[in-house]
């Protein structure tokens, strides 16, 4: 008996020792849902799903999938605030922005993401992606550093002077141009303001040369940048740094001399003829850059442009700025048969802007870059340089104003003076890209006041450009950890 | 029941040797001269015997041969006297040294308390059994020195904060290792939805026998690479030698909230809100509503949030064993209403444990049990991690909204107004939610499944060797279910949405022991060996349902326009290990042990997987000195020496494949994108411990006061730190780097005593207290401290020279006497005046000159303030028996604090939230004194809500009647009658009073549940709940 036991324990001490054996696949797991960094350029599809990570960085409700146009919307005069909570751009509206504030946090986030995923993804491409992706290198090569261009002129849309102030001398972003894949990198200081453009410049010249003529459909036009991006976007970056020559020279490359200003090179850009289709369909030829939405790929909540915009309760949305009756909608020059006046309903007897107008979960397209913009900058440019009412710039004006409004008509002998006309494009922009986030930069590149404004109750008094409310603070995160950053 | 079978058996002796050659009586006493009832008088050597009646006094009838007598009776030692040629034997009984007789559970096995080198303390089942809790853990608070159990609030089943000893990381968990019957068991919230769900509420607390919490390195280290934030070790109930017996415990309670604030009523709200108003020359927008009959609508918002919720709870239980077999079975219902409404908690739970002698050399045992619980919610507490803020947080909501607007129309239908509460008459627009939709239509369950159960064979070949193998599983199913109606809350810009998801949670341990005790004369060794495997896998998806496409539907199989995935999640982690243990005493005099253990992990980096650790410790029992005997013993009559070092680690919170850099998939344009997603680490390895721990135990005067006294250090090393990246680097996430460094240290006392002990009356008191300094040494290069936000602010610091997670705050030295403005304190010394009333640019003005100042900067301006770990605590448990009634009453207490209470800026912000009481010391003219600022509408920036203020950090320090009990046993004579063998009644109150100078509900309060770094927050938190309950227990 007692052999018995002591065989048969021993038989179970070797089983045991047996079974304890070091599984070695459970100590060496794989992760089966995300691809290690060793991989990440091996074949093209993967190279251009990178791409696309970098445009859905930009495309973060925090950035350009809401809340950088929310911004860039509330802070002039067209908008007024119907809720006080700060976390839904109060604090952007009555320009109380605080460093520790989220949105100033968010949004600094929101565009560096985006220019590290570019640099991480240009460092990749270098190293192994470029001989993977063959003939097509170049073109993600270029939408990465049009991305980069994007991000980097939307933090100096808010966390700097203009490039006005001493021509770019004034204190800028820090210049992020290496892939950062690891801790220990915080410190940089601001570049200039001017050297951030140079970058942008550097970037988009680069885009240019690189890009596709055409993605090959209106969809892949509208949600990728193509040539005709690129020049467009460098257009608004020139008007920003008031080079206004520069700024023609690059409209010009796009813009025929006459009417009716359709694209001569690339994707055939042009105005469309259904203003509402813009705004339905998306994919208009009219449509250069948007940031697309599906329902399983939404804004986010609190970030999406309808849920701000649209009355409170209409299709979920927050009602959460209404539309000033003494901002643009005043202008008594901005006819009732303007078709863009369809885009200002009345609910609770205050007036909303219509543009985005999908129920929750809120999936309208957010218009990046429109082909009127160019014209209108570019009008705007040949002014400012001849500095006479421009009859091509007037034409310019004409095909903006007209597809909306077939019975205004401006002739030269409409304006007065060169100032005039400016003033009238400038007034045309504010109309057409109302709630599309250009009317901040345009005051911000011109230099002119924020408007006072007021709710009942509160008011904010006009933020000139001395004010340093005139641009947001540093994000206390950026502080704490970057001990160069002021 | 021994005694019983003696009796018998005596009887029986009696009959066969019915020669009995003489007679010897006497009297049985304790050490003060009172007689000793059914105490026990054996003859040595043979089965005759009998016992003393109720005076003492015996007859005993002995055969000639008998030599002696042996007498002893529960709780005395027992005593041998030589019969010699006596008739009559007196005997004084002293009583036994209890607790050091006393069996405690370790890691991998059992030791007797008085051979034990490392520093465990037991807390018994009985303590917590019968309180309203729905988990073990929140029970313990008071119960052990070192153990500090803060319940963040009265949600109901929200893991409390646990320490032991301190807090011992920063970026991993500092919850104690939980053990249940030998497996490492989950811990943590699992829910997805509203409702907190702490796994270990499916451990029925009534089922456990014990909790053993191992707190040094000696008693830690055979586990290693877990030990480091200490171990608790679950034992749950076995079978007792005898008949079967039956056991129902039930108990119905009552919850209400306690100590919530005293808000302003609707026309004290209308009359400062308008003030404010009126200040900045703005005309009334708070205006008073009506009901049909004309009265002025008072809303009272608490009334609508909080109730008195009805608890009830039924244990049974069936037990017991035979020489060869003892069970344990039991079936456990509960169900409880927490004090917010729709939140509750309702579970079942079954447990069969069995232990079995094959025959003399093998035994085989299974415990195991299954629950299945049900955690419910409909809205949003607001006080669970990452809540403070949420629109919906009722402990917000309870404080905002306006009291002169109703809950529904005067037509009966909700106020409401899009998605925000309707403002009736006012003219201001109240954006907040208005949560009677949500309470009527929404939900938000958890509901766990969950078996955990092992099996082991134990065979001992020879008497000295032991050898064990066990295989446990403990598999966890998770059902969470959501649904937000379209009318109100996060569900209404979404036209309603459902979400659901499954997960599973699956571990197997296999474990493998090899024992070997022997004693030598003086010498006894005994060694453990064993090896262990355990691996745990996680699953998870689910699906988000938005846009309903009929208002029918209120489930996520109705009719919807959006499907989206939720929860989805994959993982998987495995430990391999190899230990070891051996302790050795010379005539228990001397006592030496050490133990080992290797441990492999998965989640470390490749070739940085293994760890050892270990401890190595010694004791020395005084007493049992020869020069001890003496004069000394009188007095102190124990007396054990300890002492132990060890090196311990910590695992509990790195993610699976933290060590890798990650791409991850994403969409764009409904095409597959790619981007960066996780920076690895490829050196990531061990956070270690390395604790030392020196004490004694002592008994004065006989045993009447006995104690444990403590000093321990705690150095972490390698310390596990997710370094935070500036936000220009773009980086995806905070890499994981071992490179902090940080130490607890403290002292530990604890004392007993029964200072009355008597037949009728009995008093048992128990008092413990700990003092714990923790401080950072070093963070990662070039970052001297980590901030850590509480959702949309940073009220907590973690730096270099201080304890982790200090309070952050802009210093404000009250309000200007001349102005009524706030005081706040620039980092560069300046003091600046806040006046929200004037333009933006100019709000901020320099006290001394009132020139514009620059606004204050929270990311430079703020500083550290205070610490809110409290630097002593501990608990005071008093027991009281007067016949057949007992009362006791555990008093908990902590000192030396600091809450930052954040909701005070909640109550005090001049939007058109409501207030506290507080307001109406407002300033008002110049030279006023007050504490609360010039009343300015829309300011938030005056009270804190814009970023924290030093002025809403207030000292914690309390004592808590935590608990507290009086019960009344039925006398043994009347229940015998209807063959009960015991039955009491009891009422209890949890949480009746509380002592301090703290300004909101509960200075025990957590925001953000078991954050190491942002503790001592109290942000829109629901304060804790008062419970009372009613119970009984009957023994069969």
């Amino acid at each position: 008996m007692r052999k018995y036991i002591y065989s048969f324990s021993a038989a179970l001490v070797l089983a045991a020792g047996f079974s304890s054996c070091v599984k070695d696949k459970y100590l060496n797991p794989v992760s089966q849902t995300a691809l290690s960094d060793a991989t990440a350029f091996d074949t093209k599809p993967r190279i251009d799903g990178q791409v696309m990570g970098i445009y859905s960085g930009l495309k973060s409700g925090q950035l350009l999938g809401g809340r950088y146009f929310i911004y860039n919307d509330v802070r002039p005069e067209n908008f007024l605030s119907n809720d006080g909570n700060r976390v839904t751009a109060r604090a952007a509206w009555e320009f109380s922005e605080t460093s520790g504030d989220n949105e100033v946090n968010n949004l600094w986030a929101a565009c560096y993401t985006t220019i590290n995923r570019v640099n991480v993804f240009l460092e990749g491409m270098e190293a192994k992606g470029n001989a993977v992706a063959g003939a097509d290198a170049g073109r993600f090569n270029g939408e990465a550093r049009f991305s980069r261009a994007l991000a980097y002129y939307s933090l100096l849309q808010f966390y700097c002077r203009p490039y006005w102030d001493g021509n770019g001398a004034r204190p800028g972003v820090p210049l992020r141009l290496t892939a950062i894949k690891g801790g220990g990198y915080n410190n940089l200081k601001r570049s200039t303001v001017g050297e951030v453009y140079q970058q942008i410049l550097a970037d988009l010249n680069y885009a240019e040369q690189n890009l596709l003529l055409n993605n090959g459909t209106a969809i892949l036009n509208t949600t990728r940048a193509h040539r005709n991006t690129a020049i467009a976007l460098k257009v608004r970056v020139y008007m920003s740094m008031q080079n206004y020559t520069a700024a023609i020279t690059e409209a010009n490359k796009m813009v025929p001399a006459a009417a009716p200003f359709v694209a001569a090179t690339g994707v055939p850009n042009a105005l469309s003829a259904s203003l509402a289709s813009v705004y339905s369909t998306y994919t208009t030829n009219e449509s250069m850059f948007s940031m697309p939405f599906t329902t399983v790929d939404p804004p986010g909540t609190q970030n999406q442009l309808g849920f701000y915009y649209m009355p409170l309760g209409v299709g979920g949305a927050n009602g959460i700025f209404y539309l000033n009756p003494s901002g643009v909608i005043a202008d008594a020059g901005w006819t009732a048969t303007d078709a863009r006046r369809s885009f200002v309903i009345t609910n609770g007897g205050k007036q909303w802007l219509a543009k985005y107008t999908n129920p929750g979960p809120f999936l309208d397209w957010t218009p990046v870059i429109r082909y009127p913009e160019v014209l209108l900058s570019l009008a705007e440019a040949l002014v400012r340089t001849n500095n006479t009412v421009d009859a091509r710039a007037v034409a310019l004006l004409n095909a903006v104003r007209n597809r909306a409004d077939a019975a205004t008509t401006y002739t030269t002998a409409s304006f007065a003076n060169a100032t005039a006309l400016t003033n009238a494009i400038l007034q045309e922009r504010n109309i057409e890209f109302l709630g599309e986030g250009i009317r901040s930069i345009d005051i911000l590149r011109l230099g002119l006041d924020f408007p006072a404004k007021s709710v009942p109750g509160f008011s904010v008094s006009a933020v000139p450009a001395s004010s340093s409310a005139y641009y947001w603070p540093t994000p206390s995160e950026e502080s704490r950890y970057n001990a160069l950053i002021d | 029941m021994r005694k019983l079978y003696l009796l018998l058996m005596g009887v029986v002796f009696f009959a066969i040797q019915a020669n009995a050659q003489r007679t010897i009586t006497g009297k049985v006493t304790d050490e003060k001269g009172n007689p000793i009832a059914n105490a026990s008088v054996l003859v040595k050597g043979s089965t005759v015997g009998t016992s003393t009646s109720a005076t003492g006094i015996y007859t005993i009838s002995v055969p000639a041969s008998a030599k002696a007598l042996i007498f002893s009776s529960v709780d005395m030692t027992s005593q041998e006297v030589l019969i010699g040629s006596k008739t009559t034997i007196d005997v004084s009984l002293k009583a036994e040294d209890k607790v050091m007789q006393e069996v405690v559970v370790v890691g991998y096995g059992t030791q007797k308390k008085s051979d034990v080198t490392g520093n465990i303390a037991t807390v018994k089942g009985s303590a917590i059994a019968d309180k309203p809790v729905p988990s073990f853990d929140a029970a313990l608070a008071g119960r052990a020195a070192g153990v500090q159990i803060t319940t963040a609030n009265g949600v109901l089943n929200n893991p409390p904060v646990f320490r032991i000893r301190g807090t011992n990381s920063i970026n991993l968990s500092s919850y104690p290792l939980i053990v249940i019957d030998g497996v490492v068991t989950y811990t943590g919230d699992n829910s997805q939805t509203l409702a907190a769900s702490n796994v270990l509420s499916n451990i029925n607390p009534s089922d456990i026998e014990s909790m053993e919490i191992l707190k040094d390195a000696a008693a830690t280290a055979i586990y290693g690479s877990r030990a480091a934030n200490g171990v608790v070790l679950i034992t749950t109930k076995k079978g007792k030698r005898g008949k079967a017996r039956v056991n129902y415990d039930g108990w119905v309670g009552f919850t209400q909230p306690t100590r919530i604030w005293s808000m302003l009523n609707a026309e004290q709200y209308m009359m400062i809100k308008n003030e404010g108003l009126s200040n900045v020359g703005a005309a009334p927008r708070y205006l008073p509503s009506y009901t049909n009959d004309g009265k002025l609508i008072n809303t009272n918002w608490a009334d609508v949030i909080f109730r008195q919720g009805v608890s009830h709870s039924h244990n049974l239980n069936v037990a017991g064993a035979n020489e060869y077999t003892s069970y344990f079975f039991s079936i456990g219902y509960t169900n409880q209403q927490g004090m917010i409404r729709k939140n509750d908690f309702d579970r079942k739970t079954i447990r069969f444990n069995v232990d079995h002698k094959v025959n003399n050399w093998m035994s085989v045992g299974v415990n195991s049990s299954y629950a299945n619980e049900l955690n419910e919610a409909a809205i949003n507490s607001g006080s669970l991690p990452g809540a403070a803020f949420a629109s919906a947080g009722v402990g917000r909501l309870a404080l905002s909204l306006p009291p002169n607007v109703g809950v529904y129309n005067n037509d009966g239908s909700y106020n409401i107004s899009g998605n925000a509460i309707g403002k009736m008459n006012n003219v201001e627009v109240p954006t907040f939610w208005n949560p009677q939709p949500m309470l009527d239509n929404n939900y938000s369950t958890t509901e766990n499944n969950r078996i955990v159960g092992n099996a082991y064979i134990q065979i001992k070949p020879t008497k000295d060797i032991t050898f064990r193998t066990s295989y446990g599983v403990d598999y966890l199913n998770t059902d969470n279910k959501n649904f937000y109606t379209k009318l109100q809350g996060d569900g209404f810009s979404l036209g309603g949405t459902a979400f659901s998801t499954l997960s599973k949670d699956k571990r197997w341990t296999l474990t493998s022991t090899l024992q070997y005790d022997k004693t030598f004369g003086s010498h006894s060794v005994n060694l453990l060996l064993g090896t262990e495997q355990q691996r745990s896998t996680f699953e998870g998806f689910g699906l988000t349902r938005q846009t309903l496409s009929d208002d029918f539907f209120t489930v996520i199989q109705g009719g919807f326009n959006t499907p989206l995935t939720a929860g989805l999640g994959l993982g998987e982690n495995y430990l391999a290990s190899k230990f070891g243990r051996i302790n050795y005493d010379f005539k228990k005099k001397y006592f030496i042990s050490g133990s080992v253990r290797n441990d492999g992990y998965s989640a470390f980096a490749a070739g940085k997987k293994f760890g050892n650790f270990y401890s190595y410790s010694g004791g020395w029992d005084l007493s049992r000195e020869n020069f001890w005997s003496k004069g000394l013993s009188k007095v102190l009559n124990s007396f054990k020496l300890r002492a132990s070092y060890g090196k311990v680690g910590n695992i509990s919170g790195i993610g699976n494949f933290s060590s890798f850099s990650f791409f991850s998939s994403g969409l764009y344009n409904g095409g597959a994108s790619l981007a960066f997603s996780q920076a690895g680490n490829t050196d990531l390895t061990w956070e270690t411990s390395k604790k030392s721990d020196i004490g004694f135990t002592f008994a004065l005067f006989n045993n009447l006061i006995s104690g444990e006294f403590a000093f321990y250090k705690n150095n972490i090393d390698g310390l596990l730190l997710s370094v935070p990246n500036a936000p220009s680097t773009g980086m995806p996430n905070a890499v994981l780097q071992n490179v902090g460094s940080m130490y607890n240290k403290g002292v530990e006392i604890t004392l007993n005593s029964t200072p009355v002990k008597g037949k009728r009356f009995n008093w048992n008191t128990s008092l413990n207290i700990s003092n714990n300094t923790n401080k950072v040494t070093a963070l990662a290069p070039g970052v001297p401290f980590i901030t850590t936000a509480t959702s949309l602010e940073t009220p907590s610091i973690t730096r270099v020279g201080y304890p982790v997670g200090m309070i952050y705050v802009v210093e404000t030295r009250g309000v200007d006497a001349a102005t009524g403005r706030r005081i706040f304190v620039r980092a560069d010394g300046a003091e600046i005046l806040y006046n929200h009333q004037a333009p933006v640019a100019s709000r901020w003005t320099y006290r001394s000159n009132g020139q514009v100042a620059p606004a204050i900067n929270p990311g430079l301006d703020q500083k550290v303030w205070r610490n809110t770990a409290p630097k002593y605590f501990g608990g005071f448990d008093n027991n009281f028996r007067f016949d057949n009634f007992e009362v006791s009453a555990l008093l908990t207490y902590q000192f030396d604090f600091y809450v930052y209470n954040g909701t005070r800026a909640t109550v005090l912000d001049q939007r058109f939230w409501n207030s506290t009481t507080e307001v109406l010391t407002r300033w008002q003219k110049p030279g006023d004194v007050t504490k609360i600022p010039r009343l300015v509408y829309a300011d938030n920036v005056s009270n804190g809500s814009a970023q924290p203020i030093s002025e809403n950090a207030q000292k914690g320090d309390f004592v808590k009647l935590r608990s507290l009990t009086l019960a009344y046993n039925l006398p043994a004579s009347l229940t015998s009658k209807a063959g009960i063998s015991s039955m009491r009644f009891y009422l209890s109150g949890q949480n009746l009073a509380m002592i301090t100078k703290y300004q909101g509900p509960d200075p025990e309060v957590s925001s953000n549940g078991n954050s190491n770094t942002s503790q001592g927050v109290d942000r829109n938190t629901v304060g804790n709940a008062l419970t009372v309950t009613v119970g009984l227990s009957v023994g069969f």
